[in-house]
């Protein structure tokens, strides 16, 4: 996998982020500023955008994609969109994050923070296992460093610790499950995986199908073991443990960052590596995806009930959401293995990721409003009769709970609606009649879970609104909180307006994913599956001396 | 002798005459002022006996990391110089282009600029310079 200079031309945004962060954390230990340090952080931000914008919109649309077909870096609308949401997550984290508890670390934080938004840039549009993990690694580390620098206490510490556990445990499965993918194949590259799982058989897998092992067997182990390691990253049942108890010990910062960017990362690397990836083995990744998603809905919004923190309720709503974006994927999986084509489902779990992440920040971003350095809102009861006496931060947790509970005229009703619509065509158009049983039953559990999370949701509201105030909330969190609970609220009411803006772009990018490139006509020798023999060795050079 | 086993050899007699060379010198040059303390085994600093279970300066843990960035360094230019030494060898040739087209018809690989190879490694140390710079800065050296 080199890294050729078609290759560079498409990574300059990526390149300048990882310049400033590196400027960040050196000239941190000069100028201590924050504001200075954020408002840097900000206009990195702002350069990134526009290079990607500027210089790779037009090459992006007029498929003007150089040598890169097969080599490590992807380039089409979904890598764009997602890239440019990433930046824009970044954004608003930066400004959430602006008013750190420890002034002297205001630059590692936003240094620490920019890396991991290069991190998920990069997921977007990973063709490669190698760059696919260590992008995953470079979301994953900088979130260890963000969680232990947010606050310094016994439960901080207790989180971090659990986090940083879990998280290297599940890193090693994907690994794991990459590396049989790897062995079957004798490519790294996905489309070149792809194209072998679809063709011929690989030197590997003759290997063992003469020891009596079938390839098929060793594609579903290692899809179980993809599926563990980025069911994780989506906080999806059953590898969901560490989420209620980690998002309760760190910051609402933190949180936010937790519940949105794994996530994110989780659906794309679904994407590009499940349902790109090895479609033979559809029928067995939707059925996995299919249990899991009904189990993850259910037990988040359950479990959601009872809690009387709110940090932890949110974790278990971010549960649940993960539980709704598997219904996409699992829909688009079975339509692949269908039509060979996926009809929305994609799209559908791209658009309510992007909803239920805005939703979220917002959620935090008012929680970490409405508290102080030295007095965080913990409980629902601290909320109570907020909407009098602090009216402009209770209407905009409301917008954003309406949402996450997906009423309708909010985003949240859209997300909600093309997932269950996409569920509902499945179970009613081809396939045997077991499949569509198993559609509907999915589609009604997504409906029910529903109605149950808005009991939570709207809890929550209730006690704003109709509790008499217990005790007036500091409301230190900072400006930049209060700008970003301002502008994911009123995205919240975009999106719920004009829905066909999101919904349009969702299906661009997954009509880019499906684009097909003709593997040979581009770049013949990369795209190939090479025998395993030979890729071990690397190229003899002339030998002059000796 | 095999022209093989030559430079091992050259390495094996450079490096005794080094490590003798050094012990040497600071026989020869070094100042002897003994203590006690300094006739002590050498335990980083630390009394050699004592409770298993005693805490130790957390500043060993820092050094100990501002080491990694060079072991790192070394852990990632080895295999670097190996997979690309095809490449590299083109910065010591004379015919640049024929050897360039030769290196990309053997590789089976497109668009490889060598000077981006090298820029690649460049790139890398200074980051890890940076995260050097970092460490100093923030005074972990300062005892």
């Amino acid at each position: 996998m080199f890294v050729d200079s078609e290759t560079i031309r498409f990574l300059w945004p990526e390149l300048i982020l990882v310049l400033c962060a590196a400027w960040i954390y050196l000239g941190g230990t000069f100028r201590g500023s924050r504001r200075w340090w954020v408002a840097f952080a900000l206009a990195a931000y702002l350069l990134a955008l526009g290079v990607i914008l500027g210089l790779e919109g037009p090459a992006t649309t007029s498929g003007d994609r150089g040598g890169l077909a097969s080599g490590p870096i992807l380039v089409d609308q979904l890598g764009m969109i997602c890239r440019c949401f990433a930046i824009l997550v970044g954004i608003l984290l930066t400004l959430l994050m602006s008013k750190s508890t420890r002034h002297d670390l205001g630059s590692e934080y936003q240094g620490t923070l920019m890396l991991l938004v290069v991190g998920l840039m990069l997921v977007a549009r990973a063709n490669d296992l190698v760059l696919l993990f260590v992008s995953l690694e470079l979301i994953s580390v900088p979130t260890y460093v963000l969680l232990f620098l947010g606050r310094r206490d016994r439960g901080t510490s207790e989180a971090t610790l659990k986090y940083f556990l879990l998280s290297i445990l599940s890193s090693a499965m994907l690994l794991y499950g990459m590396s049989f993918l790897y062995g079957l194949t004798g490519t790294t590259s996905l489309r070149g995986i792809q194209a072998a799982v679809s063709t011929q058989p690989s030197v590997a897998a003759l290997s063992f199908a003469s020891l009596g092992i079938s390839p098929d067997a060793l594609i579903y182990l290692s899809l179980v073991f993809l599926v563990a390691g980025l069911g994780f990253r989506l906080a999806a049942v059953p590898f969901h443990f560490y989420a209620p108890d980690v998002f309760q010990g760190v910051t609402h910062a933190n949180a936010a960052l937790l519940s949105v960017v794994p996530k994110v990362a989780g659906l794309l690397a679904f994407t590009r590596l499940v349902i790109l990836g090895f479609p033979q083995a559809a029928s067995q990744a939707w059925e996995i995806l299919l249990v899991l998603s009904i189990l993850t809905m259910t037990l988040g919004n359950v479990c959601a009930l009872w809690q009387q923190n709110l940090r932890r309720l949110l974790a278990y709503s971010s549960i649940a959401h993960a539980g709704y974006i598997l219904i996409g994927i699992t829909v688009a999986l079975a339509d692949s293995q269908r039509a060979g084509d996926s009809q929305g489902g994609v799209a559908a779990a791209l658009v309510y990721v992007v909803v239920y992440a805005v939703a979220a920040l917002g959620s935090f971003a008012v929680l970490a409003y409405l508290g102080s350095e030295q007095n965080e809102v913990h409980g629902v009861d601290e909320l109570a009769g907020l909407a009098r006496t602090r009216p402009f931060a209770a209407t905009a947790l409301s917008i954003c709970m309406f949402s996450l509970a997906g009423l309708p005229p909010l985003a949240g009703f859209w997300g909600k609606l093309v997932l269950f619509l996409g569920a509902v065509q499945t179970s009613s158009g081809g396939l045997t009649v077991q499949v569509m049983q198993w559609f509907m039953i999915l589609a009604i559990a997504g409906a029910i879970n529903a109605a149950i999370g808005a009991a939570y949701y709207l809890r929550v509201i209730a006690t704003m609104f109709f509790r008499a105030p217990a005790k007036t909330l500091d409301a230190e969190g900072g400006d930049g909180a209060a700008v970003v609970m301002l502008v994911c609220a009123s995205l919240v009411v975009a999106i719920g307006l004009f829905p066909g803006i999101a919904l349009n772009l969702a299906r661009k990018a997954e009509a880019s994913l499906r684009a097909p490139v003709s593997l040979a006509a581009q770049d013949p020798d990369r795209s190939q599956p090479r025998p395993v023999e030979h890729a071990w060795h690397a190229p003899e050079p002339p030998r002059t001396n000796l | 002798m095999s022209s093989v086993l030559l430079p091992t050899l050259l390495l094996v007699i450079a490096a005794t005459l080094l490590t003798l060379g050094m012990l040497a010198a600071g026989m020869l040059f070094g100042p002897r002022r003994t203590s006690a303390v300094k006739e002590m085994p050498y335990e980083s600093g630390m009394d050699p006996i004592h409770d298993a279970r005693r805490r130790f300066d957390v500043r060993f843990h820092l050094v100990a990391i501002a080491f990694l960035v060079f072991d790192v360094e070394l852990l990632f230019l080895y295999p670097w110089a190996v997979a690309n030494r095809t490449w590299l060898a083109w910065l010591n040739q004379a015919n640049h282009t024929e050897h360039l087209t030769a290196m990309a018809e053997a590789t089976q690989a497109v668009h490889v600029n060598p000077t981006l190879v090298f820029a690649e490694i460049m790139v890398f140390i200074g980051i890890l310079a940076v995260g050097y710079a970092y460490a100093w800065r923030k005074g972990i050296f300062r005892w």
